[in-house]
C-alpha cells in the first residue's frame, strides 16, 4: 500500500464519523441552489450569459477568475441582488423571487465583499443577521442570543462582542461580519471574498470554517476566492474565464481539465505537496 | 453549527449589554441643560420686567401674560423646532449615508423661501393675495413651498430608489427655486426686508399654536424613525448586505424620507431657516458619547433642541433689548462647532 493509500485509510473513520453528523443526504431534493440560462450584466455589458449551475446542500464551493470575470456578479446575482437579464435562481426547489423578503433572508445570508464603515458594535452587527427571524420591531429572543453567540464562538470573535467595529483591525473587523452571516444561520451561504484582510492563518481558520459549514452544517457554502491555493481546499470549484464560465466541478475534474489555465490565459501550475494543492508561481526564488 | 473552539470566548464578556450606561448619562445631562435653559429662556426678554427667579414663581398680572403668552410658547416651540431639525439631520445622515447631510438637501429651504416670497408679492399686490395670505400666513405659506420643492425634487430624480440622484436633484431643485425666488423680489424689492426676517430664521414668532404644531409634528415623526433605526443600522453596513438581511430598501426610504420632509418642513414654517441646527445636534451626539441609530435618532432631537433654545436665548440677551435673529446665533455657533472639528480631525492625522 502507498503512503498516500495509509493516508486515506486513516482518513476514512474521521469521514465516517462526520457523515453521521450530518443530515440524511438530500440527492432526491432539488439542490440548495441552482440557476439556469443565468444572464446578468450592469448597462449595456453583458458579464455572464447562459450560466446553469447545481450546488449542493452540504458541500463548499469556491469560485475563481481572474479580475473582471464575474465573481462578484454571479453570487450577487445568486442572491437575487441584481436584476436578471434572462434566466432563473431557484432556492431549495422554489423560484428565488417567490420567497418573501425575510423568508429568503432566513434561507440565504449574503457577505459583501466591502461592508460600509460602521459605528456600531460588534454584537449590534451580528445581531443584524437575526432580524430576518426576530422581524424589525421586535426584540430579541433567547433563541437569537444562542445564535448570535455560537456565530461569534465560531468565528473567534465573542471577545470583541462590546468593542465598536471602528476600533477593530480589518481583519477583527471582517471575521465579525462573517459572524454576522453565519447568525442568519441560513442553509446557503454566499460569500464575496470572504478571507480579504486577513493573514494567512486567520484564512485557513476561515476556510476551516466554510468547510466545517458545509459537512458538519450541511449548508451549501459558495465564496469567491481569490488566493488559489486557498480556492482549492474547498470540495468543488467554479471558474469563470473572461469569456464566462469555464467549468463547475470537483477539483480532480477542474486540475484534470486544466480550467485555470483556461481562465487566466496563462499556464497555471498547481503543484500536489502532502495531500495539498499549492498554486505554483512560475517565478524562480531569488538564488541563495 | 460547528462546535466552538476550545480556545475561544471562555470567559469572554456577555453578546449584548441591552442599555449603555454612558449613553443614560448622556440623556440625564441633556435633560438636566433642556432644564436649565428653560429656566433661563423664561427669566430673559426683550422687556425689562422679570429677570429674576423671584419674578418667574410670582409673576404679577402683565408679568403671568408675559410669561404664559410670549416666553413660555416661544420656548417651548424653539425646543421643539429644534428637535425636529436635530431629527431630520440624523435621518438624512442615515438614509444617505452621509455625515454630511442636512435637514434641507431636499430642496425644502429654498421652497420655504420661494412660499413665502409668493405669498408676501400676493399680500403686495391684490386684495384677494391678501385674504388669502391671512388664511394660511406666513407659515403655511412656507410649509407649502417645502412640500412643493421636495415634490418636484423626487419628481426629478425618479423616486427615491437612487440616494445619489436624489442629492442631485434636491440641488438643482435648491438652485432652481432659490433663482426664481431673487426674480420676484427684483420686481418688488419693498419686500426684501420682510423676506430677510424669514431666510434668517427667527423664534419670534412662536405662539401656543405653533408650539402645539411643532409638538405634534414631533411626535408623529419620532415614531416611526425610531421603529425604522435598525433599518438604518442595516444600511450602514452597504445597501446589498441590508437587502440581503430581508429589509424592504423602498420602504424604508419612503418612510424616512416622509418623516424627513414632515420634520423639516413644519419646522421651516415655524421659526424659517434655521441653519446648521439639524447638521451640528447628530454630530455633537456622536463626539459626546459612540451610539447605533435607535440612540441617535432619540439624541439628536434632544440635543437640536437644547441647541435652539440656547440660540433663542443668546439672540435675546446679547444685544437686548434689541434682538438677534436666531438663524444668525445657529449659524455662527454651529460654523465654528464645524471648523473645530475639522481642526481636530487634521491634528489627529
Amino acid at each position: 500500500m502507498s503512503d498516500k493509500g495509509i493516508a486515506n485509510a486513516a482518513r476514512a473513520p474521521q469521514q465516517a464519523q462526520l457523515q453521521l453528523q450530518t443530515e440524511p443526504p438530500a440527492q432526491t431534493q432539488a439542490p440548495a441552489l441552482a440557476c439556469r440560462a443565468l444572464s446578468v450584466g450592469y448597462g449595456r455589458r453583458t458579464v455572464l450569459e447562459g450560466v446553469s449551475l447545481d450546488l449542493a446542500a452540504g458541500s463548499w464551493t469556491a469560485i475563481v477568475g481572474p479580475n473582471g470575470s464575474g465573481k462578484s456578479t454571479l453570487l450577487r446575482a445568486l442572491a437575487g441582488l441584481l436584476p436578471l437579464r434572462r434566466g432563473m435562481v431557484s432556492l431549495q426547489g422554489r423560484a428565488l423571487g417567490s420567497w418573501s423578503r425575510r423568508e429568503r433572508a432566513r434561507r440565504l445570508a449574503w457577505l459583501a465583499q466591502s461592508s460600509g464603515a460602521t459605528n456600531l458594535t460588534a454584537s449590534e452587527v451580528v445581531g443584524l443577521g437575526r432580524f430576518a427571524h426576530s422581524g424589525w420591531l421586535a426584540h430579541r429572543k433567547s433563541e437569537d442570543d444562542a445564535a448570535m453567540r455560537r456565530a461569534m464562538l465560531a468565528t473567534g470573535s465573542l471577545s470583541w462582542a462590546a468593542r465598536r467595529l471602528s476600533t477593530l483591525s480589518g481583519g477583527e473587523r471582517q471575521r465579525v461580519y462573517l459572524a454576522r452571516v453565519l447568525a442568519v444561520e441560513a442553509p446557503v451561504l454566499l460569500l464575496d471574498e470572504p478571507t480579504t484582510h486577513l493573514d494567512p492563518p486567520h484564512q485557513e481558520d476561515i476556510a476551516r470554517l466554510l468547510r466545517s459549514q458545509a459537512r458538519l452544517g450541511g449548508v451549501c457554502v459558495l465564496s469567491a476566492i481569490h488566493d488559489l491555493s486557498m480556492a482549492l481546499t474547498a470540495d468543488r470549484l467554479i471558474v469563470l474565464g473572461s469569456d464566462g464560465l469555464v467549468g463547475h466541478g470537483t477539483i480532480r475534474e477542474a486540475l484534470d481539465g486544466d480550467w485555470l489555465s483556461a481562465a487566466f490565459r496563462t499556464r497555471v501550475s498547481i503543484v500536489e505537496h502532502a495531500g495539498v494543492y499549492l498554486w505554483r508561481p512560475a517565478l524562480e526564488a531569488p538564488s541563495l | 453549527m460547528s462546535a466552538p473552539p476550545a480556545s475561544l470566548g471562555l470567559g469572554a464578556p456577555g453578546v449584548e449589554s441591552r442599555v449603555s450606561s454612558p449613553m443614560l448619562l448622556w440623556l440625564a445631562g441633556c435633560l438636566a441643560i433642556t432644564m436649565l435653559l428653560t429656566g433661563a429662556s423664561l427669566i430673559v426678554g426683550t422687556s425689562s420686567i422679570g429677570t429674576s427667579v423671584g419674578w418667574l414663581l410670582a409673576p404679577d398680572a402683565q408679568g403671568s401674560v408675559i410669561l404664559w403668552q410670549i416666553r413660555l410658547p416661544r420656548t417651548v416651540g424653539a425646543w421643539f423646532a429644534g428637535a425636529l431639525l436635530g431629527l431630520a439631520g440624523a435621518v438624512a445622515q442615515g438614509v444617505f449615508r452621509n455625515r454630511l447631510a442636512d435637514p434641507y438637501l431636499l430642496g425644502t429651504a429654498s421652497g420655504a423661501a420661494l412660499g413665502v416670497t409668493i405669498s408676501l408679492l400676493a399680500a403686495d399686490t391684490s386684495i384677494a393675495g391678501l385674504a388669502w395670505m391671512g388664511k394660511i400666513g406666513i407659515t403655511g405659506a412656507a410649509c407649502i413651498g417645502a412640500c412643493a420643492a421636495i415634490a418636484l425634487t423626487i419628481m426629478l430624480s425618479r423616486g427615491v430608489l437612487q440616494t445619489a440622484n436624489l442629492l442631485l436633484a434636491g440641488i438643482v431643485v435648491a438652485f432652481l427655486l432659490s433663482a426664481v425666488t431673487s426674480l420676484l423680489l427684483l420686481t418688488k424689492p419693498e419686500i426684501w426686508r420682510a423676506m430677510q426676517v424669514f431666510l434668517l430664521g427667527s423664534t419670534g414668532y412662536l405662539s401656543w399654536t405653533s408650539a402645539t404644531l411643532l409638538g405634534i409634528v414631533f411626535c408623529v415623526c419620532i415614531v416611526p424613525a425610531a421603529l425604522l433605526a435598525r433599518g438604518l443600522d442595516a444600511l450602514s453596513l452597504g445597501e446589498d448586505t441590508a437587502q440581503s438581511l430581508g429589509l424592504s430598501l423602498p420602504m424604508l426610504r419612503l418612510t424616512l424620507l416622509g418623516v424627513l420632509s414632515l420634520a423639516t418642513a413644519t419646522a421651516v414654517g415655524q421659526v424659517g431657516i434655521v441653519g446648521f441646527v439639524g447638521l451640528v445636534a447628530p454630530h455633537l451626539v456622536r463626539e459626546t458619547v459612540t451610539v447605533n441609530h435607535r440612540q441617535l435618532l432619540i439624541g439628536a432631537p434632544l440635543c437640536g433642541g437644547a441647541l435652539l433654545q440656547a440660540a433663542d436665548l443668546v439672540s435675546r440677551w446679547i444685544i437686548r433689548p434689541a434682538e438677534l435673529p436666531v438663524g444668525a446665533v445657529t449659524a455662527c455657533v454651529g460654523g465654528a462647532y464645524l471648523v473645530f472639528l475639522l481642526w481636530r480631525r487634521s491634528r489627529d492625522e
